[in-house]
Order: C-alpha cells, then sequence, then structure tokens
C-alpha cells in the first residue's frame, strides 16, 4: 500500500469507523435492555446421560437433557435467578445444546411455572459479521466500497418497500409489481456502483432486455408445455399465490447476474479502451464476447449453487426418512433447478446485447471527443 | 415434454450460439455440478464426514466451473488457485461463525415441511450448515475470481509489456469496478429465493428483534454476509495470483507453457 501523506488523513479516518463499528458491536452484545421479551444468561449446565433414539428407518441419534441456571439480564425481573430444562439431539435438527454465558430468550414469566427457552440471541453473530464485511469493504475498495454497501442497502430497504405495496394490494400480483421494482432496483444499483454515465446506460440497456427476454421466452415455454413437471408444492414458505411468487423470485434472483455481467463486459471494453484507445469496433465487440463467453458458465453456476446448495438440509432430511431420489429431487430441487434455468438464459442473451451496444456507443463518444 | 426439458434445450442452445463449443462445455458443467451437489448429499446420508467431503466436491465444483468452457488458459489457472485459496481461507471464517449463531438444521417457519418426518437422522445439521454455505458461496468465488482474471487476460494480451504491479494495480481496479456489482447479484440471488420467507415476515408482523433473532433469517443473512466476505478476499487474492504468476513466467515463453501445460491436464 502506498501511504502517500495526502491519503493519511483518509486512512485514519478509516481506521476511526473501523473502531467505532467494533464498540457498536460490543453495544448489540450488551443491548438485552432493548428488547422487551425476556431474555437470560445462562450460568450453569449440567448434562443429563445421553439416550439413544432409533427411528423407524433405523437412524441412530441420542438425545441429552440439559438442567440449566440462568439469570435475567432485562425486564423488571432483572436479576431474578431461573431454572431452565432443554433437550438437545446429536443431529441437531431443530435443538441446540446450550453452554454457560449463551443469552437465550425465554417465555414470560408466570409463578410456579418454569420458563422455556424460546432461542438463543443471534444479533450480536450478525452484527459482528456485518461489521467485518463493511471494515474488508472499506479497506480493499475504498469509496467503491462505500457505494456498494449504499446499493445493497438502498435495495434492502426498497425491497422492503415492495413486500409492504405487494401485501397491502389485496388483489395485486406479486410478480407485476416485482416486475416494475425490479427496473428501479437496476437503474438505482448502477447508477450508484457506476455513476451516472454513458457506460451505466448502456449496462442499464442490456441488464433490462437480457432479464426481459429471458422472462418472456420462459412465460411462453409455460404456455407451450402446460407447466409439466412443475411442483410448486416444493416452494417453501409460500403464503400466496405460488406461481406469480415463483416468478417474481426468479426475476430478483437473476437480476443481480444479468447486471453483474453487463458491468463486467461493459466495465473490461473501457478497461481495455483506456490501455489502447486505437482498438476497433469490431474487436470490441469480440473482446466483449470474450469476456461474456468466458464469465457466463461461472454466474450461472453463482445462480445455480445459490438457489440448489440452499437445499442441502432438507434434501438430506428427505433422503434420511426413505424417500427415493426422484421425490426427494421432486420436492426440494426441481424448482431451484427451473429457476436456475431461466436465469441462465437471461444470463447467456444479456452477453450479445451488452457487447454490441458497448462498441457502438462507446466507440462514439470517443470519437466525439476527439473532434471537440 | 415437460418444462425442465424445453428450458434446458434452449440454455443449450443459446449457450451454444453465444459462446460456441465453449458454451455447449459451460452447460454441461451446470449438469456436472448438479451431480457433484448431489453425490455430495448422498455421501453425507452414508455418513462420510460431511467437511472432507465438502471440500474435495468443492474443489471439483470450483475447477469445473472455472476450466469447462473457458479456452483462455492464464485467466481459469489463476481463477482456479485464487478460488481454492479463498474458499480455505473462508472455511476459518464458517466454522467459528456457525458453532457460534446456533442456526443449524431449521425453524419454527419449517415446521410445515416437516410434518411427520423423523429429525432423529444421526448426522449433524451444524456440519451440514457449514457445508450449505460452503457450497453456496462456491459460485460467487469462482465467478468473480473469474471476471478479475479473465479482465487481466484481456489487458495482458492488448499489452504484451505490462508489468506484474500494474497488472496487481488494475485487478484491484477492475475488483472496484465489480464489487458493486458482485455484491448485489448475491444480494438478489439469496434475497429473491427467499422473497416468500419475507413475505411471511412482513405478513405476520414479525418485529425487528424477532427478525435478526429468527434461525432461517439469521441462517441466510450469515450466508449472504459470508458470501461477500468470501468475494472481497477474492479480489486481492486474484490479482495477487495473476501478478505471481507474470513474475513467475517471462512473457515471451508464458503461451508455451500454458499449452504443455494443458496437454498434460487433457
Amino acid at each position: 500500500m502506498n501511504v502517500k501523506p495526502k491519503h493519511s488523513a483518509n486512512w485514519w479516518v478509516t481506521l476511526v469507523c473501523v473502531l467505532f463499528g467494533g464498540l457498536l458491536v460490543l453495544g448489540v452484545a450488551y443491548d438485552a435492555p432493548i428488547y422487551q421479551r425476556p431474555i437470560a444468561k445462562i450460568t450453569n449446565v449440567r448434562n443429563e446421560r445421553p439416550v439413544k433414539q432409533q427411528d423407524e428407518f433405523e437412524n441412530q441419534d441420542a438425545t441429552v437433557h440439559q438442567r440449566i441456571n440462568a439469570v435475567l439480564i432485562n425486564t423488571i425481573h432483572k436479576g431474578q435467578k431461573i431454572t431452565l430444562s432443554n433437550t438437545y439431539s446429536r443431529s441437531g435438527a431443530m435443538d441446540q445444546p446450550y453452554r454457560a454465558g449463551n443469552q437465550v430468550f425465554i417465555s414470560k414469566l408466570t409463578r410456579g411455572q418454569q420458563s422455556n427457552i424460546k432461542g438463543p440471541k443471534r444479533d450480536t453473530v450478525v452484527a459482528l459479521l456485518t461489521w467485518i464485511v463493511i471494515s474488508l469493504l472499506f479497506v480493499f475498495m475504498r469509496s467503491a466500497g462505500f457505494m456498494a454497501l449504499l446499493s445493497v442497502g438502498l435495495n434492502a430497504v426498497l425491497f422492503f418497500l415492495a413486500i409492504n405495496i405487494d401485501l397491502s394490494l389485496k388483489n395485486g400480483n406479486v410478480f407485476v409489481i416485482f416486475s416494475l421494482i425490479s427496473v428501479v432496483f437496476a437503474a438505482l444499483t448502477l447508477w450508484l456502483v457506476l455513476g451516472w454515465s454513458r457506460q451505466t446506460v448502456i449496462t442499464l440497456t442490456a441488464t433490462l432486455s437480457g432479464t426481459a427476454l429471458a422472462i418472456i421466452i420462459s412465460l411462453i415455454v409455460f404456455a407451450l408445455t402446460h407447466e409439466r413437471g412443475m411442483h410448486y408444492e416444493g416452494l417453501q414458505y409460500v403464503t400466496t399465490l405460488p406461481r406469480p411468487l415463483f416468478l417474481a423470485e426468479t426475476l430478483i434472483g437473476s437480476l443481480g447476474a444479468v447486471m453483474d455481467e453487463s458491468t463486467d463486459i461493459v466495465a473490461t471494453l473501457f478497461e481495455l479502451q483506456a490501455e489502447r484507445p486505437d482498438v476497433s469496433r469490431n474487436q470490441l465487440f469480440l473482446s466483449g464476447r470474450n469476456v461474456g463467453r468466458s464469465i457466463m458458465g461461472p454466474l450461472i453456476n453463482v445462480l445455480f449453487l445459490i438457489f440448489v446448495a440452499d437445499t442441502f438440509p432438507l434434501t438430506l432430511l428427505y433422503l434420511k426418512n426413505g424417500n427415493n431420489w426422484g421425490y426427494t429431487y421432486m420436492m426440494n430441487m426441481s424448482m431451484g433447478v427451473i429457476q436456475s434455468l431461466i436465469s441462465g438464459l437471461g444470463i447467456v442473451l444479456a452477453i450479445p446485447v451488452a457487447s454490441f451496444v458497448a462498441s457502438r456507443l462507446m466507440k462514439k463518444r470517443v470519437m466525439t471527443d476527439d473532434n471537440l | 415434454m415437460t418444462t425442465f426439458s424445453v428450458l434446458a434445450l434452449l440454455l443449450f442452445f443459446a449457450m451454444w450460439a453465444v459462446g460456441g463449443k465453449q458454451g455447449a462445455i459451460a452447460f454441461v458443467s451446470l449438469g456436472v455440478n448438479f451431480a457433484l451437489l448431489f453425490l455430495t448429499i448422498v455421501l453425507v446420508q452414508f455418513h462420510l464426514p460431511p467437511l472432507p467431503v465438502t471440500l474435495v466436491a468443492g474443489t471439483i465444483i470450483l475447477a469445473v466451473t472455472i476450466f469447462f468452457g473457458n479456452d483462455d488458459d492464464n485467466s481459469t489457472t489463476t481463477a482456479f488457485y485464487a478460488s481454492v485459496i479463498v474458499m480455505l481461507l473462508l472455511l476459518l471464517f464458517i466454522v467459528p461463525v456457525e458453532h457460534w449463531a446456533q442456526v443449524a438444521g431449521f425453524g419454527d417457519e419449517d415446521s410445515e415441511d416437516l410434518e411427520g418426518m423423523s429429525l432423529y437422522i444421526g448426522i449433524s445439521f451444524l456440519k451440514v450448515e457449514m457445508c450449505t454455505v460452503v457450497l453456496s458461496t462456491l459460485g460467487a468465488i469462482a465467478e468473480a475470481a473469474m471476471a478479475i482474471s479473465s479482465g487481466l487476460s484481456e489487458i495482458e494480451t492488448q499489452q504484451p509489456t505490462i508489468t506484474g504491479k500494474r497488472l496487481f494495480g488494475d485487478g484491484l481496479n477492475v475488483g472496484k469496478q465489480i464489487i458493486g456489482t458482485t455484491f448485489n447479484t448475491l444480494f438478489f440471488g439469496f434475497f429473491g429465493g427467499f422473497l416468500s420467507l419475507f413475505i411471511w415476515f412482513v405478513g405476520l408482523r414479525y418485529s425487528i428483534g424477532e427478525v435478526f433473532n429468527d434461525k432461517v433469517f439469521v441462517a441466510e443473512l450469515l450466508m449472504v454476509l459470508l458470501s461477500f466476505i468470501g468475494v472481497l478476499i477474492t479480489v486481492p487474492m486474484t490479482a495477487a495470483v495473476a501478478s505471481w504468476r507474470l513474475h513467475r513466467q517471462p512473457h515471451q515463453s508464458q503461451k508455451k507453457t500454458v499449452e504443455t501445460k494443458v496437454d498434460a491436464d487433457e
């Protein structure tokens, strides 16, 4: 790192921010008083003998009963000592062992009755990881990191707003709402990451055309094949009509990847032109296709792994419960795979669009600049 | 024909049309990765240790993702080295974080899916969760490494006299350009997939305090944050590997060395 005197002030600001963030994380570790739900800190744990468990599929497991002493650390009962109990299994699908020092949410205290543990307090680990990400961003990426952070943050807010809008419109179609919102997502994100320039417009055009094309093609395929082999019952946490929800999930899921790819192609072409200003339009188009061609595989795999690796625990549970491979795949993975295919179409189609638009519009700008 | 097969055919033809033979092979990589993923789950089901199995499968997935359908041997080799190092480094984060967060397995929101199932299967879901995180970040790491190394390779080709230090700087520059959108790929990829969960939360009026301590939500959020960390480490790592390889091989003989290396690989 070349720390020039001019930049050293910047480094001090970064350092102060990072340290301040660390203090905030520490604050979250002791934020129990701001919760209204009672929280207890475990002081002592005694484990009983393990009890062997065997289910009808001959899976061997063991459960352990824990007697727990804890002290309340918030509400008006703060400081009161209580006893709790917990049972955990070796596999720990829906339970977990507790240790001294853990903070746990407990049910409301009622006289003469033992409270139940509702679950561990997990906000500190979230805060710590967020802090690590932000610190790394500032140290490696400087101002670009700040913009990346801002765009993710703003998108999260937009995402939350869109869900609220969707729920407030009783008969609104979740797919239509998220289609509209994704145009805003894309424009805002690219504007924040790239600034408002020709590069941004080129990237936005490519992103929206690629995504729209993929969704339109998929809808045509859905209609022609009558959605044979699509198992909406395999989707998780569904509280509304599954079909528009699935489409909205796919659209949002692929939007970022298509943006990513268009940006990579366009950014590399700009970088290339900066290194070698005499490069021709055709060369630019071919270079763009080259870059796109080499990253489309990895990029489709990004989404594929996100969509499908996520199903690991449930798939394992299905297999261990004596289901065959076909049924397990159908119930857990098939929808994720179809999502990956649709996203893949968007990613591939964006390549020629991005390379073409970039090679034409970029060159024009340089020539006008030269003429001026 | 099923919707799946028509979409798969269409994707194959699109990749073929855009990428030629490379594109077709890249399509095959999707199938191979699916098989590897499924194989990993099956091996874990047979009580093989989850983490070692995942690391071996993960290395193969990285190789498949990067090498299948890419003819540029210089950039793929750089990307592969960098991404394997990053996967191992990331594991140093994942293990303690998952131990601490206790988000393994299933939450209350999963109850409906779990009805009638035996949960005592004798395999640690904590380890399974670690494997899930590793596997789901691999794509992001490979893609970021590939984006940077292929950008650098373009620059190397167009400007053969570039120095290693300059190349490292260019790598960080390309990294700065892509970091925002790479984050958004992950953000949208993960949160798009969990749109229904968020509709659930908002619809049932979970408080902020409930959401940030909810098992399913925290598990998902940690996955996003850990992939962010993975990608952040990938940028300087790929730039460093690229400039290291440039230093190691004088540029004149480089093409030749790479070609013989690939022959050996095949």
